[in-house]
């Protein structure tokens, strides 16, 4: 992917801030975990260990589709909906509720992470867009 | 008739509608898989291909996961 690598890994307490900031934008959120290239959790809304494999499965998954490393993806289900996104060298994974709007919760996702890898971004204009 | 009786006519005609639509969208919506890479490019996945039921297999984890926290309203960052 084009994204630049993160240069320095965020602290376990960046990534749960932007979990949380990620919870008040996204009402539809029922869930999420940040993870970083090679996996290990960095934060996540439960149990690291099952958002962990649950995170690194779906991101397995969508690689596994083509040739190359997935930039996103959007499985929905009876259940709710799975998002995957990687952004400078991180990824993030989310569930909503049933028939969420999966363009602003992919734009909230982004948001989030960017935040994330450059910090000085989140210092700036508000840059979120709440999915209802 | 009075000229808010027919703009409240009309309205709830409206919301009528859309809630008529919403409805056969729920009713209709069947599960899916689509994956993005970089550049814009992106697939649909079948839930019969091999891919597609892996991504299906992964998002009931990831689903599951989230259930087990009770929700986002109960539990904060670890």
């Amino acid at each position: 992917m084009s994204d630049a690598i993160a240069t320095r890994l965020p602290s376990e307490a960046d990534a749960a801030s932007a979990l949380a900031r990620f919870g008040e934008m996204s009402a539809d959120l029922q869930g999420a975990a940040i993870v970083d290239a090679a996996g290990s959790v960095l934060a996540a809304t439960g149990d690291r260990d099952a958002w962990g494999r649950a995170a690194t499965e779906l991101l397995a998954a969508a690689d596994a589709v083509a040739p190359g490393l997935a930039a996103r993806a959007h499985v929905g289900t009876e259940d709710g909906e799975a998002f995957a996104l990687r952004h400078g060298g991180l990824g993030i994974v989310a569930v909503a509720e049933r028939f969420t709007l999966a363009s602003l919760m992919l734009f909230d996702m982004r948001s989030v992470v960017r935040d994330l890898v450059s910090p000085a971004a989140a210092n700036g204009p508000a840059q979120g867009a709440g999915s209802s | 008739m009075k000229a808010h009786r027919l703009f409240l006519d009309r309205v709830t005609g409206y919301a009528d509608e859309a809630a008529a639509y919403l409805r056969r969208r729920r009713l209709t919506r069947k599960p899916f898989a689509r994956v993005w890479w970089e550049g814009g490019r992106g697939e649909a996945l079948e839930a019969d291909s091999e891919a597609g039921r892996a991504l299906f297999l992964a998002a009931a984890h990831l689903i599951a996961a989230a259930r087990l926290d009770g929700g986002m309203a109960k539990g904060g960052s670890s």
